[in-house]
């Protein structure tokens, strides 16, 4: 199997999950990187995921290329790359942060660290920045409802977080 | 590792895991293999761990497990010790060194035990703890003893044994009559009968046979699903395996949400393994039956988790659902029968197959059988994933597993069954939670979430909160759900905003029925749930808001901020926390809140050391001077 580093990005070949990069030699997990096979129509949504992982975002070349490689009409690309949130058909930052805005985390003040990352950043939920460092989004939840307010930087977790940890989290990956 | 071709040849591999391991052996387990262990900084507390402990030549001694979440979230990182099951809690990097000098010497660090808040008594032992005391694991307990990426661990405690009995033991139909008599229901939120389920789909004409793992978890507040596939995938992959022979199916797939990349990755390395040991594939374990699975993504669509949809989406087009007048055990994907249970439904099989219907049967109730986990989130002292049997009272789960609500304050209601659920109020506390209960209630059981809340929750709030998040997901298909979420929405955005009008609580009625009678699938006719239920049991709340007024001061629009001159005593932060600079005051004066600047944040209302801070509703603030010295009484 494929994994991938969180880190770096590097992809490499392994049988044995491992805890470290073996390029950046980060002790971050390594993320599955199942090699799509492109001739079978029924892969369209995998396949894309994995375009998107690998690019950040879906142009309208590979939107066409992905037609023509899998024989799915161009509208229906279009289709799902359009009905699902985790496809963008715009450029996206080099770090998307995710934050969590489900019920659990609401209660727990997930609106203030919104506000103060987007008062940061100068940019709305959906929006990049000009200099395409950042992405922001919401989500409808994370799962870690317990440790809210949870927020997401690339795959990397933070939890528990309040207002004032916001900007050294971004620092951090500027 | 070569593959498995025999009962014998799985049985000798087990007992070479176990001879090959010490159970006096001390091993300590950090939770670094599920998301909220890491975003708590589990990870850092492991490589600590794994550094102090060569620096001290103990690594030999001692073995550090990475293993899933055992439940307490809250208290991440946690740090067990086993086999005598001392607990840690909230540990930091910095007090590793401590934890293993204690551990080479014997002692427990009192320090970082469980405090319990009533007594302030410290607990040693995880099984003592209020939290655990009360709950029965029969599906979690392996969550904080395995490392889910090593499938000796979940061997050496006697995984795929269920698997073997069930393939050289019991013909498919036995195992189909096991599962009947055991009474299992679906525990995704709808509560079908598994058994009646597993056999539609064996009677249905048309090859091949699908069976699916739902694992799409989209209901905000609920993370069983991801908890069980992070810390024990084998479980899970075991159950499927069972089903799919019970069936007749050689294919199965398992559909994981794009948000959970943690999930995704140990269930990979888990089938990745099960090929290797010939548990899956091609005659597995040399009994003559073939079956392999695979990993279906979801791109983050709430409403791809209903079954149809989900199927639409494994065939890689828009995951939308469509009408079920033939169920989808019947006609699923590609028109084939296709049985689909959630993650804690396969689960239970082995526990069945190994235990028997009858063990099954004595937990719960006999409508309900075996236990629940749900996820305790919300305004409760201890919040976290519990395992409990069903039939326990919602007053138990919250206050003798919970630990009662935060900071004392008053219980208000709980929410069940996420978006599709409703809140029941304090009344019926007493309810014993099962399938059948919750659904009376107005609510239902959903896939386990329990979000509790107290005096400072809006419940039109809540309302609006669940509607939007529907009105967001709605696939747009049908109209009642598509145009009813949209109405229901801004009606319900203009009673937070004070501009509910006369007759929008009838219109909000009308428009609930149509919903609940027309709409194509269960996103849509469960929709109404929050609006029904709240109205039902809060009803005075939302002619409160008719009348420009939020009870629970929640509202912005509905509340103002006022500081009562008796009580503040010009300390100036208040004044130096205001993010729009509304607080005018200096030292030893009352500070006044200039209404017109006021964003109503609720920053100084946090902050304010005396409770001066008081928010009104109806917003009409009395008349404030500035100029007022303070009042000394009130200092001590």
């Amino acid at each position: 199997m494929q994994y991938r580093c969180v880190s770096c990005g590097n992809v490499w070949e392994g049988r044995e999950w491992r805890s470290a990069c073996p390029r950046c030699g980060e002790a971050v997990t390594g993320v599955p990187h199942p090699t799509p096979k492109p001739e079978d129509p029924e892969k369209l949504i995998q396949f894309l995921l994995s375009l998107q992982r690998e690019k950040g975002w879906l142009p309208r070349e590979v939107l066409q290329e992905t037609s023509r490689r899998l024989g799915v009409p161009l509208a229906r690309v279009y289709q799902v790359a359009t009905f699902y949130k985790a496809f963008s058909l715009a450029p996206r930052g080099r770090n998307v942060i995710r934050v969590c805005m489900g019920t659990s985390c609401q209660v727990r003040g997930s609106q203030m660290i919104l506000e103060r990352i987007s008062n940061l950043l100068g940019i709305s939920p959906g929006e990049t920045t000009p200099d395409l460092q950042f992405t922001l989004e919401t989500v409808n939840c994370l799962g870690c409802c317990a440790i809210g307010p949870v927020m997401m930087v690339n795959e990397k977790y933070f939890g528990n977080l309040d207002v004032s940890q916001v900007a050294k989290i971004l620092e951090a990956h500027r | 590792m070569a593959r498995l071709r025999s009962l014998e040849e799985l049985e000798r591999l087990r007992e070479e895991i176990l001879k090959g391991r010490d159970p006096s052996r001390p091993f300590i387990a950090v939770n670094t293999r599920s998301a909220c262990g890491l975003a708590a900084g589990s990870e850092e507390v492991a490589e600590g761990l794994r550094e102090e402990m060569e620096k001290r030549g103990v690594e030999g001694k001692v073995e550090l497990r990475r293993t899933g979440c055992n439940g307490f979230c809250q208290m991440e990182p946690v740090v067990t010790v086993y086999p005598s099951e001392v607990f840690y809690v909230n540990v930091k990097p910095e007090d590793v060194p401590e934890l293993v000098e204690g551990m080479e010497k014997g002692k427990v660090v009192e320090r970082l035990l469980f405090q319990d808040p009533l007594t302030g008594q410290r607990i040693e032992r995880a099984p003592d703890l209020p939290f655990y005391r009360h709950q029965r694991k029969i599906l979690l307990h392996l969550n904080g003893r395995i490392d889910p990426t090593r499938i000796e661990d979940y061997l050496a405690e006697g995984g795929y044994r269920a698997l073997a009995r069930a393939l050289f033991q019991m013909s498919p139909e036995q195992v189909l009559e096991e599962v009947k008599k055991s009474g299992l229901r679906g525990r995704g939120g709808g509560g079908f009968p598994t058994g009646r389920k597993w056999e539609t789909t064996r009677n249905a004409p048309g090859e091949p046979k699908y069976v699916i793992v739902n694992c799409d978890e989209g209901d905000p507040g609920a993370f069983m699903d991801r908890s069980l596939m992070e810390g024990n995938p084998h479980s899970v992959l075991e159950g499927l395996i069972i089903g799919a022979y019970a069936i007749g199916s050689h294919q199965g797939y398992i559909y994981v949400r794009e948000e959970y990349p943690l999930a995704v990755q140990n269930v990979s390395i888990a089938l990745e393994q099960a090929r290797e040991h010939g548990l899956l594939g091609e005659d597995i374990l040399g009994s003559g039956f073939d079956f392999d699975v695979e990993i279906h993504r979801g791109a983050g669509a709430f409403v791809s988790g209903e079954s149809s949809a989900l199927m639409t989406a494994i065939e890689g087009r828009v995951g939308e659902p469509r009408p079920k007048y033939i169920h989808t055990a019947v006609k699923g994907i590609h028109d084939k029968p296709s049985c689909l249970n959630n993650v804690e439904t396969w689960a239970n099989v082995p526990l069945i197959i190994l235990n028997g219907a009858e063990w099954f049967r004595s937990l719960g109730t006999p409508g309900s059988p075996g236990t629940k986990i749900f996820s305790l989130v919300g305004k409760v002292n201890y919040t976290g994933l519990v395992e409990v049997p069903m039939g326990m009272t919602l007053r138990d789960i919250i206050f003798k597993v919970g630990g009662g609500i935060r900071e004392g304050k008053r219980f208000k209601a709980v929410q069940t069954g996420g978006p599709s659920g409703g809140v029941i109020p304090e009344q019926h506390l007493d309810t014993p939670v099962d399938f059948d209960e919750l659904t009376r209630l107005g609510s239902m059981m959903g896939s386990g979430g329990m979000i509790v809340m107290d005096e400072d929750t809006c419940m039109v709030d809540v309302a609006r909160f669940y509607i939007h998040f529907l009105l967001e997901e709605s696939c747009g298909k049908c109209i009642p759900c598509r145009e009813g979420l949209r109405v229901l929405d801004r009606i319900l955005t203009d009673l937070c905003a004070g501009k509910g009008r006369e007759g929008d609580l009838r219109l909000l009625e009308e428009i609930t029925e149509v919903m609940s009678k027309a709409s194509l699938c269960a996103l849509g006719t469960t929709a109404v749930n929050p609006v029904l239920s709240t109205m039902r049991y809060f009803r005075s709340e939302y002619e409160a808001h008719l009348r420009g007024e939020c009870p629970a001061r929640v509202c912005k629009a509905l509340t103002a901020y006022h500081i009562n001159p008796d009580r503040c005593q010009g300390c100036l932060l208040c004044l130096r926390n205001c993010p729009s600079g509304a607080i005018r005051g200096e030292r030893e004066v009352v500070h006044v809140i200039e209404q017109e600047r006021c964003t109503r944040c609720g920053i100084c209302y946090a902050t304010c050391p005396f409770g001066a801070v008081e928010k009104l509703s109806p917003p009409v603030v009395p008349e404030a001077r500035y100029g007022v010295r303070v009042k000394k009484e009130g200092r001590k």
